[in-house]
């Protein structure tokens, strides 16, 4: 592991122990298990990165250090957006490796590109980018939220925006979920979309949460051939390079 | 009306060589008609989810072996969204029954087999029981029962049952009813952390990879079960092998086991489906479309609303006639022949006579009016066409308090308001509950209240309707006003809502549902309306109610504007509004009230005193204190609000 990936690792756990307002040297420890090393905590106290509190005991990150975090978080679950949703990939393997090796800019496009997703899949919030604030949209963004699809239209499910776990659940259970094709039938008093051949209605805050691509389908039959193609292409290309690895 | 008790009234004679039988499936997928088929008893049937809320048990004899069969309300996952889900879930858990019947409805073939994958996770014997394979016959698709079969491994039976087709190959297979075959295996880390679980879970308990599955995706309600079972030790323990677990994976448990399993749901969907190039253009579809558009949809339910208000006015109003001709008539002239006056006279054929009041009352007037009224209800309730109201009236529902999933409830208060209020129970915010429950039992007109309120106002005419019914709707919208003022606030609640596909009806299944809910009216209301009017006649005989009527006067003359012989009508609401709306009817003919009397009639037994069983579901729901309150609350609402829409109708249009 190079030093740079190292010391990124720790920055992302401290993130994820300020998400739980936990800051205890003794949590870090025991995430890190066995790669825990002294010396890189010492090396990102002296970047003033983190700081080091009530003898040792606490650990938290300094202004520049969240900063930074934040960037690495960011690209982190982007990736995961990307890749286990809109490619269908594994996508533990790749995003792991995806936030040390990309620019910002980079980052910005595929935020762009996916229509400024606001969770992880595993619901856990995405850091504002520049791009989300300024709230971009280049002609090439291909993920709109299904509330601007015309009436009528179809369109095929690229990921769910969701507050909870119970509420994917429920999603879920009506077999909404990534790859389905969805029609919006109606937007007024409430929406009404169609799933599988069932009726749905349900609140806009909801809708606004269901991602969809842009391309209209032509036809259900086709939507299904199209839909397979790029989470299989993703699915394989993961495989094939984690068989690599091995 | 207490159909509620029809539906909970549960006698089972377990003993533990019969065999248990318990039909689940996803919400509205023709589990209660299963149910009658197969035990030949009588469950509400409808064409939209919530209909069962409750469990129902009853024993009967499939091919010469005894069994209990348990209907159940909805279920989509084993994970739990709603109370009502976590009642089955229990129920499975607990009772462990001998076999499972699932009901799939053919046109949400993919929708179910996650609930399918689940069941035979936890490896029961199972049935599918297919149903409405006919809709998908005519939409162009085709679903091989025998591939289903092969694959699962469980024996799948087709059938239509509405029309009680499939029935016979059903009841033929339960005695094949097979564990079934799942090839389900996660990742080798998520595996691994099931088989964590697993170990740390007390040995006795059953269903131990399903229990371990569900701590991974973190269910609420699980825990809180695992905790009063085992104690809190034994949670933590668990909590902190789940976190651990979570903390080891940097995927989600949840989205990795859901994928597995859409994965598995989609093949198998695909493999036993077949679709046909072309779907014929379905009329259905687009009425459905239509009945919640916000421009058509209004016009579709006035031309309901229309067409049963002049049904319930001319069609009962003809039956009431010719029943009075044949029966009423005769039976009284008889009597005073043979009784010609004095005290028998009077007990029975008198004013407050036991067969005048009493049994007439029911039979005569009521009756052709509930008859028509229920007909018209229930083919509206099983074209699907109500719970497409829940999308038209949303907004306005938003505005008072109501979000999410209390819109469903109050729209099923339509039907039965002890019903629409036992629905409540799912909803998590307190004040969503209050507020619904409260509006459900204040200006609400029941169905069968809407029968006899529909007749009264046939006697006057339309306009009479429109303005009675409008200040209902305007009360109802205020009172949902203040309370959303009153109330604090909290979280709203997600409003996602599964619109049932619109069915063309089976005149049979309507006919069926009509005629159970006229015999348990006529079994339930008969003896109560024969002993309101006995306590009647004995309030007269003694001279308390002349006495109550002198003291009422300032009320129900002065601020009500009515007769002060209303006041019969208000007793007789105390114990069935059915019997309280004859008497208005008997009022209106005889020429005792005038326009505006009988508008502010209709609008105060609308909203006085909630029924009997309605109060037992509201300190059911809120608590004994909290229910009682509010009962008294809506009785003064109604007095109060009655008496303003009187003097504003009389100074708009006279009297």
């Amino acid at each position: 592991m190079s030093k740079k990936r190292e010391r990124d690792e720790y920055l992302e756990q401290l993130w994820y122990m300020k998400e739980k307002e936990d800051d205890s040297i003794e949590s870090l420890k025991s995430s890190m298990d066995i790669n825990y090393d002294r010396d890189v905590i010492e090396e990102l106290v002296f970047e003033d990165m983190v700081e080091l509190k009530e003898g040792a005991k606490k650990i938290t990150l300094t202004e520049k250090g969240e900063d930074y975090a934040r960037q690495l978080i960011r690209a982190h679950r982007l990736a995961e957006r990307l890749l286990n949703d809109v490619l269908g990939g594994d996508y533990e393997s790749g995003a792991c490796e995806f936030e040390h090796t990309v620019t910002p800019e980079l980052v910005d496009s595929i935020c762009i590109l996916l229509g400024h997703p606001r969770t992880c899949p595993h619901g856990m919030p995405i850091p504002e980018g520049q791009c989300c604030r300024r709230s971009s949209r280049t002609a090439q963004s291909s993920v709109i939220p299904l509330v601007e699809l015309a009436i009528g239209q179809s369109a095929r499910v690229a990921y769910i925006n969701c507050k909870s776990d119970q509420q994917l659940h429920k999603i879920d259970s009506l077999c909404i979920r990534p790859g389905a094709v969805v029609t919006l039938h109606q937007r007024y008093p409430t929406y009404v979309i169609e799933c599988e051949g069932s009726n749905i209605a349900m609140d806009e805050e909801i809708v606004s949460n269901i991602c969809v691509w842009r391309k209209p389908e032509q036809s259900q039959e086709d939507g299904k051939e199209t839909l397979t193609e790029p989470g299989r292409k993703g699915r394989d290309r993961f495989r094939h390079r984690r068989a690599g690895r091995k | 009306m207490s159909e509620k008790e029809k539906i909970q009234r549960a006698d089972s004679g377990s003993s533990r060589s019969v065999k248990k039988i318990a039909i689940v499936g996803l919400p509205n997928t023709g589990k209660s008609q299963v149910f009658n088929n197969l035990t030949g008893e009588y469950t509400l049937v409808a064409n939209y989810p919530l209909t069962t809320v409750e469990m129902k048990r009853t024993g009967c004899e499939i091919n010469g072996e005894q069994y209990e069969v348990i209907d159940t309300p909805g279920l989509h996952c084993l994970y739990i969204h709603s109370e009502e889900e976590l009642i089955v879930r229990d129920m499975i858990f607990k009772e462990a029954p001998d076999i499972i019947i699932q009901c799939i409805d053919a046109n949400q073939l993919k929708q179910s087999l996650t609930l399918t994958a689940d069941l035979l996770e936890l490896g029961f014997p199972m049935v599918i029981t297919l149903n409405a394979v006919d809709e998908t016959a005519r939409a162009g698709v085709w679903i091989d029962s025998n591939v289903l079969s092969g694959i699962l491994d469980v024996p799948v039976v087709e059938s239509v049952a509405v029309n009680g087709f499939g029935i016979k190959e059903l009841k033929s297979v339960i005695s094949r009813a097979r564990r079934g075959r799942i090839a389900l295996h996660y990742d080798e880390i998520v595996e691994d952390g099931i088989s964590a679980i697993e170990s740390e879970l007390p040995a006795e308990m059953s269903f131990k990879r399903k229990v371990a599955i569900l701590l991974l995706l973190a269910d609420p309600f699980l825990v809180d079960y695992l905790r009063e079972k085992y104690g809190q030790e034994m949670i933590s323990r668990l909590q902190k092998e789940v976190g651990r677990l979570r903390g080891k994976f940097r995927g989600d448990f949840g989205l990795a086991i859901n994928k597995k399993r859409s994965q598995w749901v989609a093949e198998t969907a695909e493999k036993a489906t077949k679709k046909q190039k072309m779907a014929p253009g379905k009329f259905s579809k687009a009425f459905g479309r239509l009945s919640r558009h916000p421009v058509f949809g209004i016009p579709i339910l006035a031309f309901f609303l229309v067409t049963t208000f002049l049904l319930v006015t001319h069609v009962a109003g003809f039956l009431d006639k010719i029943l009075s001709v044949v029966l009423l008539d005769p039976t009284v002239g008889y009597i005073t022949r043979l009784l010609p006056s004095g005290f028998w006279n009077e007990f029975l054929v008198g004013d407050y006579g036991i067969l005048t009041l009493g049994l007439f009352n029911a039979i005569v007037t009521i009756l052709p009016i509930l008859s028509v009224f229920f007909l018209m209800f229930g083919f509206l309730e099983d074209i699907g066409y109500i719970p497409n109201l829940c999308v038209l009236t949303k907004r306005i529902f938003a505005r008072i308090g109501l979000t999410g999933k209390s819109i469903m409830p109050l729209v099923l208060g339509f039907g039965c308001k002890t019903m629409a209020t036992l629905t409540t129970r799912g909803l998590q915010s307190r004040k969503e509950k209050f507020i619904a429950i409260y509006l459900i039992a204040f200006a609400l007109p029941c169905s069968a209240q809407m029968g006899v309120d529909m007749a009264i106002f046939g006697r006057i005419g339309f306009k009479a309707f429109m303005i009675g019914y409008g200040s209902l709707v305007l009360i109802e919208l205020c009172a949902g006003l203040v309370l959303n003022k009153i109330i604090k606030d909290e979280e709203k609640s997600d409003f996602i809502q599964e619109l049932p596909a619109i069915r063309v009806p089976s005149p049979k299944a309507i006919a069926t549902k009509t005629y159970y809910r006229l015999y348990w009216f006529l079994k339930e209301a008969i003896p109560i309306f024969l002993i309101a009017a006995a306590a009647l006649f004995l309030l007269d005989k003694t001279g308390i109610l002349d006495l109550t009527k002198m003291l009422m006067r300032p009320i129900v003359e002065d601020w009500l504007g009515l007769p002060r012989d209303i006041l019969d009508v208000l007793i007789l609401a105390i114990a069935r509004h059915e019997a309280a709306a004859g008497l208005t009817l008997k009022m209106v003919d005889a020429g005792a009230l005038n326009y505006v009397q009988c508008i502010v009639t209709v609008v105060i037994t609308t909203m006085f005193v909630p029924c009997f069983a309605n109060v037992v579901a509201m300190c059911k729901q809120l608590g004994i204190k909290t229910g009682l309150a509010m009962a008294f609350a809506i009785n003064i609402s109604a007095f109060f609000l009655a008496g303003i829409l009187n003097w504003i109708l009389v100074f708009t249009i006279g009297r």
